[in-house]
């Protein structure tokens, strides 16, 4: 006979197991362990070198480009398992010396959740170079020592413009490789370096590309474009490939200061992977 | 086109539109029906000023993007003066343009639907005859007989050829204009009996009639025809476009009912249908009934066999076996943003199709008749042209496909397209966008992009991921795949044309060599480089390509495979002679290695030999014109194995030795 708490237990065991299973399965199959990083939105996570956009935990050089403060929310249902979901909040605010940004993501659910929250400065130098920190603090909660285990993960963001119509980018996102060690072993923490490029076709049409490494996953490969086609609205297309490709659509809505996207991606095996965001720009 | 053209007459033009849209596939596509319409319409160009999107269509190297382009400036500028303003619609370039030279015309808007007379007809009227001759030099093991064996006994070995190693066929063609066509096709392939106790005369025969414009009809067939509808989910029987390096062209083209004049034996309806015209509306039917080819024993059968060879008694008891009946129709609505039809179609067999149950095939249609319908949908919103089909079977099993193409700018064109066909979704005549041939059992989402950064170069790429939920024709288990292609068009001058391509998939296989209970699959990759330069110079042209391939099939290391000829052609100016030849070295160390490589041929022949292991191959392609009417074609090949084999081929076509020598001849009359 179980008691009331071993019951409990195996209930909770039950649950726990297959979702383990799927966010290791997610791991794995998403080929990097950055399920806490959310994605952009950039399309096909091409964010590094992205001028018009500044997503949480992407590069924070593109916090030095805004010249507006903003607040976003960001939802991502990934495969359509609300246990695997992402949720970001993230705010920024434009200053003549320096623009900052808070931006927070939570991943998981009670029984396993990573969180991680940042805070970070950048300036764009005579529109040519800009240059960006992020002071991140990661924290997950181990279930079986019902427990919280961090970590501080800086952030290096820069971004250089070559022409009026071309751009490079780059960050590292925990460039020393900082791990949580846990007394039941250590938890890898995603080591990521992104080298990107934007190009504007017209003033309408851009094309991205970016290659991302995450220090013991193969390396990542994407591309998209993003063409505003009315004042209002846009549309963006791209892939991704590692292990897998992962052809991208996107759409974006825009009606005054508000901003609304939507992205999704599908993943050969996973399947449907849709993100929404919501921007809200300030006036000067 | 002038002669300095990298690609000097319409007849290789169209052949290197095929071969770009075939260079990746292995299928044996109808080169026959896209050569004849590609040819009739050079022969009778379309007038831009009043072209319509069906017309355009006919036209495969043409992009929706670009033919809704054309469509568009024409209805906003009311009509082109000079051919050079399509150098104004956005989209072309001057490859296509020049492209498309031969096939178009700039004239006056004028009544299509005048009265034919009669006396017209016969001084206006062209008619060709085609006869074509093939032989093999050495002798196949099925031609081989015992001295005792009297070969056209039907008691002698039902695994030898009956007839001749002889390959004939002749076609009649008359076409007024673009009004009336109408003609014949006969043809025996090598090893069939031309003339003997089992059977007398050609093995296939093909007629066929087609009217357009006469009055309410737009389209009258009757006789040999095909019915093209839509994306093709329910009816296409013809060449379906696909994944190649005209990355945008992804839709079915030729769509309609149009008559029937290839040598293909299987894909093509018997009987008549009709278009008629109503405003904006057009209503198709159709009515087919003839036989084809099954291993039917006792009322059953598992395949309906496509290859239309009756060589042996073994094949020719197949032959015939089996009576189809197709009934369909077609209603189409059509203004300029908009194109919305449904299609039906049911079939009926007097015997029934049980194909032989495996896993692969468990979901494939089985029974004696069946039912498909369809809705298909194209339209233009902003710059965005959305298209799309969905479609069901009797068995409430459903195929969708749906994309969009849009060129925000001049310089870019994009496309999206994805496809689900579920595994139970199995019909007779669709024809699209697929990783295999057969339209079921897979979803996928493509993304196609091509770009012209700066004069003379262009870009064009697609990533394509797909998936097949249950298990395929080798492969059996459930699989995922990718597919890439990157390929750099350089044009720095009008008669130099060079292009690289870059290619790379990743599919599962089976893993052969292990007999295993459960499946075993295991990833194949295959990445390939192809470079190819052509050129002319005078009345000499060039054509240099160099591929090379790398395949990695489980674990084991990467093999490679290596391709490179030489091509050149000639034009005599004082005497009407045109020479081709070639030279080609390849060395693929396996069969996954193996190269499939077009090559210059008698008219309405196309080849593209399959070449695996160590040899060469060169080839002499002769072209005299006797006079106005009359022309010869000649090609003399031949493959020289160096990997010490001592033997080419297998079964019934094997050939002791290690050469294989091709003779081809070719008589056209035009009166």
């Amino acid at each position: 006979m179980f008691t009331d708490f071993e019951t409990q237990t195996y209930v909770d065991m039950k649950k726990l197991i297959p979702l383990f299973i799927l966010i290791a399965l997610n791991q794995v199959l998403f080929s990097q362990i950055s399920t806490i990083l959310p994605h952009p939105v950039s399309i096909a996570n091409t964010s590094v070198a992205d001028s018009k956009n500044w997503t949480a935990f992407c590069n924070p050089a593109m916090l030095g480009s805004l010249e507006n403060s903003e607040i976003g929310m960001q939802y991502e249902n990934r495969y359509l398992i609300s246990e695997l979901s992402n949720k970001t909040i993230q705010a920024a605010f434009s200053n003549k010396l320096l623009n900052g940004g808070l931006s927070f993501s939570h991943f998981g659910y009670s029984l396993y959740h990573e969180m991680l929250v940042g805070l970070g400065f950048a300036r764009n130098f005579s529109d040519k170079f800009a240059m960006g920190l992020q002071f991140n603090y990661y924290t997950a909660y181990f279930n079986a020592s019902n427990s919280y285990h961090g970590a501080f993960l800086p952030q290096l963001g820069l971004s250089v413009k070559l022409n009026s119509g071309f751009s490079v980018g780059f960050q590292s996102f925990n460039p020393f490789q900082t791990n949580i060690r846990t007394e039941l072993g250590t938890k890898r923490l995603p080591s990521i370096f992104s080298l990107g490029t934007e190009y504007f076709f017209s003033s309408e049409l851009i094309w991205r590309t970016q290659i991302d490494k995450e220090v013991s996953s193969n390396y990542r490969f994407a591309t998209g474009f993003e063409y505003q086609m009315l004042q209002a609205m846009n549309i963006k297309l791209g892939a991704y490939a590692s292990d897998y490709l992962v052809p991208c659509l996107g759409v974006g809505f825009g009606s005054g200061q508000l901003k609304f996207d939507l992205n999704c991606e599908l993943h050969p095996l996973l399947g449907l992977n849709t993100m929404a965001f919501v921007k809200y720009r300030f006036r000067h | 086109m002038s002669a300095q053209d990298a690609v000097a007459t319409t007849e290789q033009l169209i052949a290197d539109i095929f071969e770009q849209y075939t260079a990746e596939s292995e299928e044996t596509l109808d080169y026959d029906s896209f050569f004849e319409d590609l040819m009739f319409c050079a022969q009778n160009p379309i007038n831009l000023n009043q072209a319509t999107r069906e017309q355009l269509d006919k036209l495969p190297f043409l992009s929706d993007i670009q033919v809704e382009n054309i469509l568009s400036y024409v209805y906003e500028s009311g009509s082109m003066q000079t051919i050079y303003e399509l150098q104004l619609v956005e989209g072309l370039d001057m490859t296509d343009i020049r492209r498309m030279l031969p096939f178009v015309v700039l004239g006056e808007l004028n009544d299509q639907t005048n009265k034919i007379y009669w006396p017209d007809l016969l001084k206006y009227g062209k008619n060709e005859l085609y006869v074509r001759l093939d032989k093999g030099l050495e002798t196949k093991e099925g031609y081989q007989f015992l001295p005792e064996e009297d070969q056209s006994s039907p008691t002698s070995s039902s695994n030898s050829y009956l007839g001749n190693d002889l390959y004939n066929s002749l076609r009649y063609n008359f076409h007024f204009k673009d009004r009336i066509q109408f003609g014949f096709t006969a043809e025996k392939d090598a090893g069939e009996q031309f003339w003997r106790p089992i059977h007398k005369g050609y093995d296939f025969y093909s007629l066929h009639a087609q009217l357009n414009n006469f009055g309410k009809f737009k389209t009258i067939v009757l006789g040999d025809f095909r019915a093209n509808f839509g994306q093709g989910l329910v009816l296409h029987p013809e060449f379906g476009m696909g994944k190649s390096s005209y990355v945008l062209n992804m839709s079915p083209h030729n769509s309609g009912l149009k008559k029937f004049s290839s040598t293909d034996e299987s894909n093509f309806f018997r009987g008549g249908g009709a278009t008629i015209k109503f405003g904006k509306f057009d209503f198709s039917a159709f009515y087919s009934n003839k036989m084809i080819d099954g291993d039917t024993v006792n009322g059953t059968f598992s395949t309906i066999i496509k290859t239309g060879y009756h060589r042996t008694l073994d094949e020719l008891s197949k032959k015939h076996t089996v009576n189809q009946q197709i009934v369909g129709g077609n209603a189409t609505y059509t203004n300029m943003n908009l194109q919305i039809g449904v299609t039906a179609v049911h079939t009926q067999l007097n015997n029934v199709l049980v194909p032989d149950k495996s896993v692969y095939n468990y979901f494939y249609f089985s029974g004696k008749q069946q039912t498909t319908g369809g809705i298909f949908y194209r339209y233009r919103w902003k710059k965005l042209n959305l298209f799309g089909e969905t479609a069901i079977t009797d068995n409430a099993s459903v195929a969708t496909l749906n994309g969009f193409s849009f060129s925000p700018m001049s310089q870019v064109s994009l496309v999206v397209l994805h496809r689900y066909y579920s595994p139970e979704y199995d019909t007779f005549y669709a024809s699209s966008f697929s990783e295999t041939s057969r339209i079921n059992n897979e979803s996928g989402l493509y993304l196609g992009a091509e770009v012209r950064p700066f004069r003379k170069w262009k870009f064009a790429a697609y990533a394509d991921s797909y998936r097949f939920p249950w298990p395929k024709y080798g492969i059996d288990a459930p699989s995922i795949g990718k597919d890439y292609l990157l390929q750099a068009d350089f044009n720095p001058k009008r008669n130099i044309s060079v292009f690289w391509r870059l290619k790379y998939e990743e599919k599962a296989t089976n893993l052969s060599t292990l007999e295993a209970v459960m499946p075993v699959i295991v990833p194949l990759k295959k990445a390939s480089l192809r470079y190819q330069l052509t050129y002319s110079y005078g009345d000499f042209s060039f054509k240099n390509v160099l591929e090379g391939n790398l395949v990695q099939k489980g674990n084991p290391a990467w093999t490679y495979g290596v391709i490179a000829s030489q091509d050149v052609s000639y034009a005599f100016r004082r005497i009407p002679l045109k020479i081709d030849f070639r030279y080609q070295f390849f060395d693929a160390v396996d069969y996954e290695n193996r190269f499939y490589s077009y090559e210059k041929d008698v008219l309405y022949a196309f080849s593209i030999p399959m070449y695996y292991g160590l040899g060469s191959r060169y080839y002499l392609n002769l072209k005299y014109e006797l006079n106005k009417s009359l022309s010869l074609w000649f090609k003399i090949a031949q493959a020289v194995y160096a990997d010490d084999r001592e033997s080419v081929s297998s079964g019934n076509e094997t050939i002791v030795g290690n050469r294989k020598t091709d003779l081809r001849f070719l008589l056209k009359w035009e009166f």
